[in-house]
């Protein structure tokens, strides 16, 4: 310490600025009390005395949701709460609730008096607003507020619900805002949510939450003992309610009705469809669908049970959450591990299927019992013959097929932004020997090679492996949300598998492969005239009930801008259900009218679309 | 007077003082606690806690504080372990877990903390040939502020959190660090604080030349500092940008509680109503009619000197301030007449929480704050609390009782 340094300021000096700062601390106190309790006295006075302060609730509106045209796909509603609410207790003015009033009320809401009378119970025990009667019609509303002089304490609240202009449509993708529930509200309670908040529990509403909703705003009224409206307070500054973003989706309406037309019939089972240029899904469907807007609205717990419980359970996004085996749409996969390991050509012709292949003490059978003859690779997967694949499976070994179908994304979630996705499950050495205590035996290779055994996929992968599979193996990250307005650098994340490497001759052959699936093989129900379709069809047989019926495709095949994934649970052949659903989805799309039409990137300003609230 | 009875030489205006508060507290929570409701009849429990708090104080007036000098750094690290366990298995209160649940004790750990780092930074500054204008006499103290504060800022409860850089600052200008060297070591914290304020780093860039020129500080102390603010440069705006918008509105929440209309920002009003219309002299003890703060929770706890300014008035309100400014005045004195140098910035560090916690608590009372949290120190209700602040009291009447020792 230099002794010129000002650190050696005697301890007094020091004392006197410690003592000086608190002392001018507590004069501000006393500042500010004089202002408020002397100078601002009469008028907080007159607030205390007869007139009461609370907060009105100004609405934030949460987002709305449109698709990538800007057409509207949820939004929200005005639902009129008849509403009591108390008086404080110690209130001199609080009125006595009389078999009159209740009578009154009673018949204005159209409930029993005694319910309503634990309930008016309640809410002055509690201090809480009670809500009589919910989304009740306007006749009723308007009734009540008339009344209202004459009605201390009930209300009319405006809160907004959940509106679905579509009903069932997309009902997966989007989810459901409901009121939030007790459970609920305590776990959220550090998020600011309040009893008769609106919060996402499904679909893109939940994965948006944070972005959907705004915040509320509030401003202080005076009320008088009757609970009217006297005077707004000029108190605090000004909290104006933030309205929640809208969310521009990746869907596009005219796919997903097709979509939904064409799946309208099928008791179980999904389908998606994905742009191959960016991952964007374009629609997706999930039988046995719902219809969000029952939920928005509130549900019986009878309901949700049969709901929940039913043994179709129209919750569950099949498109995501449903874990299929794939077939020979896994057929793909298989070639292009085997033209990429270099263990067979385009052109290699194997042993000629005589329609089954024995192989270690069994045979295996080829779907179609009276044999391929002689095949090369091209023709094995437009025929989708089994023995070829069987032997193809021998050649490449586990870990090379393992590795393209992760390559592909396979076995692993896709990170589309859609809460509680699946993955799936690609087996490995690992995953046999923890699983069996074994290594695998070379005949599970033979079924997986042809998409049986252990493997399962989503939907959503089987779409996304179309999508790359057209655009040559370049990885793309499954979305649903393209823009945020309001939230100019929102960007869909990276793709999470790092996508595949093949030479051009093996892509080549992939796609005439594919394409004479649809034109001249098992797939030529998909057919579309004036289209170059590819695709695989599928069959899984699965142990409980019928195979599944699966098909994946993407078109044209020149420059794709369209890659679907069907699975039709329990209905038989892929080739016979699945692949006529996939031709008339894309008949409808690529139809005269809307073929070649790009689709839009920036959504147009739809801002002065009308909320409900 | 033949038979002298001699009392222990405490710090007879600040004890007296302390305990006119604790019994205008007392009042003020049975006041609060009469209406019928959910904490009708708290103060009994009060009543307990403040006869058991009495016997803390004076056991931790008895006990020489060389005692806690020696118990610095072990009492330091078990409140750290405390502060993690807070953030691991807590009990949350209204939305921040800042309490921790033993049996019929529950309490705030960061209560503890900041005693022992009092103490720890006491020790520190008290070292012989203390220069701190050299890099690790005035790092080293920053750092260990900056673990609690970080723990408590992680609950989330900001206004218990800010009491730390308080403490530091005090202390540190009492253990003799020149003004503008402060400035310069406290440059980092002065660096977010201008770029949420202003939204640009320009501010502060020319503050901190100014700074540098006007303290002229050595060469690594200077680096360093440079090297803190260069982080928080490059990362504030980086990091600023990268939040969404709703991102942001947490934060801002989280810098000001107010904001939440139906709790915080509902509680505000309702407590400046209850001050302004109490008036000059009141509406007398147990007479307040400002029945709206009968919904409140929290009129006995945090937003007890509303109760204070409607029932006793400007008057009453004005004792509790001078109280106050004379618990905390004579503290400061006595932090000049202790001659030990721990005992001395022991006191120091201690008053200055204590200042901390009643500005901050009752300028959000009349609202020229924004609402944190914090109980009004000695006045509201809350077991621990009062424990806790009786334990700092005792502390300063230790000082008190051995300002002659060295």
């Amino acid at each position: 310490m230099s002794p010129s340094s000002p650190a050696n300021r005697s301890k007094d000096q020091r004392f006197a600025l410690l003592a000086a700062l608190a002392l001018c601390g507590f004069l501000l106190i006393v500042a500010g009390l004089m202002r408020l309790q002397i100078g601002q006295h009469d008028y907080y006075q007159r607030l205390a005395q007869e007139n009461r302060v609370r907060p009105e609730v100004l609405r934030a509106p949460r987002g709305a949701i449109f698709d990538r045209t800007g057409l509207l796909l949820a939004d929200n509603y005005p639902s009129f709460n008849i509403v009591f609410r108390p008086t404080p207790a110690e209130s001199a003015q609080r009125m006595p609730v009389t078999s009159g009033w209740l009578a009154r009320v009673g018949q204005l809401v159209e409930g029993d008096t005694t319910r309503l009378k634990t309930l008016v119970a309640l809410a002055n025990a509690s201090g809480q607003t009670a809500v009589l009667r919910r989304g009740s019609p306007f006749a009723v509303a308007a009734a009540v507020e008339e009344s209202r002089s004459d009605l201390p304490g009930v209300e009319v609240m405006i809160e907004p619900i959940r509106h679905y202009p579509h009903g069932e449509l997309a009902s997966h993708l989007l989810g459901y805002a409901g009121e939030i529930g007790d459970q609920e509200l305590e776990e959220r309670a550090d998020q600011g949510y309040r009893p008769g908040d609106l919060v996402g529990r499904t679909g893109v509403e939940r994965s948006y939450e944070e972005v959907l909703r705004g915040r509320d705003g509030a401003e202080f009224v005076v009320v008088n003992a009757w609970g009217r409206r006297v005077a707004t307070l000029r108190e605090g500054p000004p909290l104006k309610p933030v309205p929640g973003h809208d969310l521009v989706l990746t869907l596009d309406l005219r796919v997903q009705q097709a979509m939904e037309e064409v799946m309208a019939g099928v008791d179980r089972g999904a389908a998606v469809a994905v742009d191959p240029r960016d991952g964007g899904i374009l629609a997706m469907v999930s039988r046995p669908a719902f219809d969000p807007n029952e939920f928005a609205r509130g549900l019986s717990v009878d309901r949700w049970n049969e709901l929940a419980q039913g043994g179709s359970n129209p919750l569950l996004n099949r498109a995501i959450q449903g874990a299929y085996p794939p077939g020979s749409t896994f057929k793909i996969v298989t070639m292009l591990a085997a033209l990429r390991a270099g263990v067979a050509t385009p052109a290699t012709r194997l042993k000629p299927c005589s329609g089954s292949y024995a192989f270690g003490g069994r045979v295996f059978g080829c779907w179609k019992r009276e044999g391929h003859g002689s095949l090369d690779f091209v023709e094995a997967i437009q025929h989708s013959c089994d023995v070829y694949f069987y032997q193809i499976g021998l050649r490449l070994g586990l870990p090379r097929l393992e590795a393209t179908a992760h390559a592909f994304g396979l076995g692993d979630r896709t990170g589309v932004d859609l809460p509680q996705e699946r993955k799936g499950l690609v087996p490995g050495e690992a995953w046999y020997q923890r699983r069996w205590g074994s290594h695998m035996r070379k005949g599970l290779l033979l079924n997986l090679a042809i998409g049986q055994g252990e493997l399962l996929v989503t939907p959503l992968q089987l779409a996304l492996l179309a999508a790359e599979v057209s655009r040559d193996g370049r990885p793309l990250r499954a979305h649903v949300v393209q823009a945020v307005r309001g939230v100019d650098d929102f960007r869909p994340g990276r793709p999470s598998q790092p996508g595949v490497d093949a030479d051009e001759t093996a892509w080549e052959a992939l796609h005439r492969g594919l394409e004479l699936v649809v034109s001249a093989g098992t797939g030529t129900a998909a057919r579309v005239p004036g289209l170059a379709v590819a695709g695989k069809t599928g069959t899984a047989q699965n142990p409980h009930g019928k195979d599944h019926a699966l098909f994946v495709c993407y078109a044209p095949v020149e420059k794709p801008t369209l890659a679907m994934a069907f699975v039709i649970e329990n209905s038989g052949h892929g080739g016979s259900v699945a692949a006529p659903l996939a031709g008339a989805v894309l008949r409808r799309v690529f139809g005269a009218d809307s073929l070649a039409r790009p689709p839009v990137v920036q959504a147009p300003d739809t801002s002065e679309v009308i909320r409900g609230d | 007077m033949e038979t002298r009875f001699r009392l222990p030489p405490v710090d007879l205006p600040m004890a007296i003082a302390a305990l006119a508060l604790l019994v205008i507290g007392l009042l003020m929570v049975f006041s609060a606690t009469t209406v019928p409701g959910a904490h009708q009849g708290l103060w009994v429990r009060q009543l307990l806690w403040l006869g058991f708090a009495l016997c803390a104080a004076w056991v931790a007036a008895a006990i020489h504080y060389r005692a806690y000098e020696s118990l610095a750094y072990p009492l330091y690290l078990l409140s750290l372990v405390l502060l993690a366990a807070v953030l691991v298995v807590g009990t949350s209160a209204m939305g921040a877990k800042r309490w921790l649940d033993l049996g019929p004790l529950r309490f705030q750990p960061s209560e503890i903390a900041k005693i022992a780092t009092v103490f720890v930074l006491a020790r520190r500054f008290d070292a012989p040939r203390l220069d701190l204008t050299r890099l690790r006499h005035w790092l080293v103290p920053l750092l260990i502020t900056s673990i609690p504060f970080a723990l408590v800022a992680k609950e989330p409860d900001l206004g218990t959190s800010l009491a730390f850089p308080v403490i530091l600052i005090a202390m540190y200008y009492w253990a003799g660090m020149p003004l503008g060297q402060l400035a310069l070591g406290l440059s980092p914290m002065l660096n977010v604080l201008l770029f949420f304020l202003t939204g640009s780093l320009w501010w502060f860039g020319a503050l901190f030349v100014g700074l540098v020129a006007a303290v002229r500080p050595k060469l690594s102390s200077l680096l360093v500092v440079l090297a803190l603010n260069g982080a928080v440069a490059y990362t504030m705006p980086h990091l600023w940008e990268h939040l969404h918008d709703y991102q942001k509105r947490r934060i801002q929440t989280f810098l000001n509680p107010g904001q939440d209309p139906y709790g915080a920002g509902y509680q505000l009003i309702q407590s400046k109503i209850a001050v302004g219309s109490g008036g000059f002299v009141g509406k007398g003890f147990l007479r307040g009619t400002q029945k709206a703060l009968a919904f409140l929770p929290m009129r006995h706890t945090d937003f007890i000197y509303s109760v204070v300014g409607e029932e006793l008035g400007f008057l009453g309100a004005l004792t509790v301030v001078i109280l106050y400014a004379i618990v905390v005045l004579r503290g400061f004195r006595l932090a000049l007449a202790a001659r030990n140098g721990f005992a001395s910035l022991m006191t120091v560090g201690l008053v200055s929480a204590l200042f901390y916690h009643i500005m901050v608590n009752i300028l959000m009372t009349i609202g020229w704050a924004p609402v944190t949290g914090l109980p009004l120190p000695l006045i509201s209700y809350g077991g621990t609390a009062l424990l806790v602040n009786c334990v700092q009291l005792g502390l300063l009447q230790n000082v008190a009782l051995r300002r002659q020792e060295y």
